[in-house]
């Protein structure tokens, strides 16, 4: 006797569930082992033959309390925790932050911080997409594809090393700016580093634009309209994959980002090929708005890169040691680091979407509430949406193109 | 706004097998470009003072004391609670900062004190809160032992002698060099 299931999706393969030829119903778990799910994300699909007919992300393999964490270290100490939230932007991820603890504490930003902050952001965009670009072609079994990107990457963290000291889980950024100013080896690494990428990416571009495997497996594969992608509050590449023009940078602008000069891409049709052509474009452009931050950071050279603010910023070193007023603010800030009462959310446009951070403060040392708004967990509800009623092959696709990251849906 | 492109496959695309041998030219050509992995254990990552090792504890070139007065800031300020810090009180004569005699006497210094290397995730963040010039980053990386206990570092293993600390020192005070102008007396 063959299971009842109904909600086909109209357009797909139509199953008519009275004919012998579709049994029972096989379930299958994709993931949280596999590698295609990047990360720990499982996947319940009940197949009929290959066609999926429901499919149900199971999440929180990856909890580990961020949110929660916040309320017992306080506000500077999480810092090191919002790098771990999505591990391949860790720098966006402290700007945003910062953003929303300056917002709290109503704290003017040095231009020359600003500056860094949108380089520093810009850089770590095109190092999560080439994470997006490896990983999305060697689930569907471009393997050249994954190397040529990570050894670009590695530039990437090469040059984040010369500047924080880590590759990755870089913890640079401070409330009131960032920790240390860019000297010139890192600049110079960084025009080095953007001059040749462009190339580099019409390289990538030219293995797989034309790739018939690439374009078989990913033109009309999973299909979100604008509507769709609006109503389960996508945002990031997959929404202006499906043709909104909707990004942050442009629409509420941050970090002075109304300043520089790029274009948003956007796509026509919505399909997993659309959102890779959206995110490629994504990475020209911010080589743009990088080199143009860099030309910035030579005008306001020798500024401070942290806010004149005792009450939350630490005191130069130097004075430390000399004076008793600035080792009292030493202490008061290392242990009680109190904002002012009052909410703020701020957001970032992230490599994956908008990000946010929502911050409750009743004045004191720790939050009461802080909420991430991690634009990973939208991705990943939209795979449903767009796999179930399609075969199984295309859910890597899909899982691909939508480019989430446990670390930040979990959290 | 720029609206993407979506190409359409020309003939040779669409046919498949050119472009196969296309590919396998660009494959070809990579064989004679140099290489770009790195032979790890042998060939290990540079590091220098901008490089965040693992927390060291620095002690006076001139009579080996150390300069921590376990205040307790850094472990104040370890995100990941990676810090202990037993004090105890001492009369010894003190040396500080670079061998000017600043102060006479100590009156703290740490009888324990332990980093848990295991939880370490090397922020800096004690580097950073340390008003005595007693902790830093060092370059030193590689981390492994046999048992967990040993991977708890006692003072044994995390004095250095502040002069093989002295390009990170230098690298701390020039990043945190600001405000010039102004005093913290208002």
């Amino acid at each position: 006797m063959a299971t009842k299931y109904m909600d086909y999706r109209p357009g797909f393969a139509q199953v008519d569930p009275d004919d012998p030829i579709h049994g029972e119903l096989m379930e299958v778990n994709i993931g949280p082992q596999h590698p295609a799910t990047h990360g720990v994300l499982r996947l319940a699909v009940d197949l009929d033959g290959e066609t999926m007919v429901k499919v149900v992300p199971d999440l929180g393999f990856l909890h580990r309390g961020k949110e929660k964490a916040c309320e017992g270290l306080g506000w500077a100490k999480f810092f090191p925790h919002t790098d771990r939230l999505d591990y391949v932007q860790p720098l966006i991820n402290n700007v945003a932050y910062a953003m929303s603890l300056e917002k709290l504490a109503d704290m003017e930003i040095p231009q020359r911080a600003q500056e860094i902050r949108v380089l520093l952001m810009e850089i770590s965009r095109i190092a999560a997409h080439l994470i997006y670009l490896g990983t999305s072609s060697i689930d569907l079994g471009a393997i050249t594809m994954f190397f040529n990107t990570f050894k670009e990457r590695e530039n990437i963290y090469s040059i984040l090393d010369a500047y924080t000291g880590h590759r990755m889980n870089n913890t640079y950024v401070r409330i009131g700016g960032v920790y240390a100013d860019v000297d010139e080896k890192v600049e110079g690494m960084m025009r080095e580093f953007l001059d040749q990428f462009p190339a580099r990416v019409d390289e990538f571009e030219k293995m797989l634009t034309g790739n018939r495997i690439w374009y078989d497996r990913n033109r009309e594969v999973g299909v979100l309209t604008p509507d769709q992608a609006r109503a389960w509050s996508l945002t990031g590449p997959n929404l202006r994959g499906s043709g909104v023009e909707w990004d942050l940078r442009k629409n509420e602008p941050y970090c002075g980002y109304e300043t520089y000069d790029f274009d948003i891409p956007i796509g026509t049709v919505g399909d997993c090929y659309d959102r890779y052509m959206v995110r490629v474009e994504e990475m020209r452009q911010s080589c743009r708005i990088a080199r143009q931050a860099l030309d910035r950071l030579a005008h306001t050279k020798g500024q401070d890169v942290l806010a004149e603010d005792r009450r939350y910023v630490l005191p130069p070193r130097g004075k430390v040691m000399e004076s008793m007023e600035e080792l009292i603010h030493q202490f008061k800030i290392v242990t009680d680091l109190r904002l002012p009462k009052g909410e703020a959310y701020a957001c970032v446009e992230a490599a994956k979407g908008e990000l946010g951070f929502f911050a409750v403060s009743d004045g004191t040392a720790s939050p009461v509430r802080l909420h991430i708004r991690a634009p990973g967990l939208m991705n990943v509800q939209a795979i449903p949406l767009l796999a179930e009623g399609r075969l199984l092959s295309d859910v890597v696709a899909i899982i691909g193109s939508l480019d989430f990251v446990m670390g930040e849906v979990d959290r | 706004m720029v609206i993407v492109k979506r190409k359409e496959l020309s003939l040779s695309e669409r046919l498949y097998l050119p472009e196969i041998f296309r590919g396998m030219s660009m494959t070809f050509r990579a064989m004679f470009k140099p290489a770009v992995t790195r032979q790890y254990p042998e060939e290990p990552l540079p590091t220098d003072e901008v490089t965040r090792g693992q927390p060291r504890l620095a002690t006076n070139d001139e009579d080996g004391s150390i300069r921590c007065v376990s205040c307790g800031l850094c472990e104040a300020a370890c995100p990941a609670y990676a810090i202990t810090i037993d004090g105890q009180d001492t009369d010894r004569n003190a040396i500080t900062i670079a061998g000017d005699v600043t102060e006479k006497f100590i009156e703290r210094e740490p009888k324990e004190f332990e980093i848990d290397m295991l939880r370490c995730i090397l922020c800096g963040f004690c580097e950073e809160a340390c008003p005595k010039d007693a902790i830093f980053m060092s370059d030193e990386l590689e981390l492994a032992d046999f048992t967990r206990k040993d991977l708890i570092y006692g003072l044994d293993k995390l004095k250095r002698p502040v002069s093989t600390l002295r390009p990170r020192i230098d690298y701390i005070y020039k990043v945190n060099e600001r405000w010039q102008a102004s005093s913290s007396t208002r």
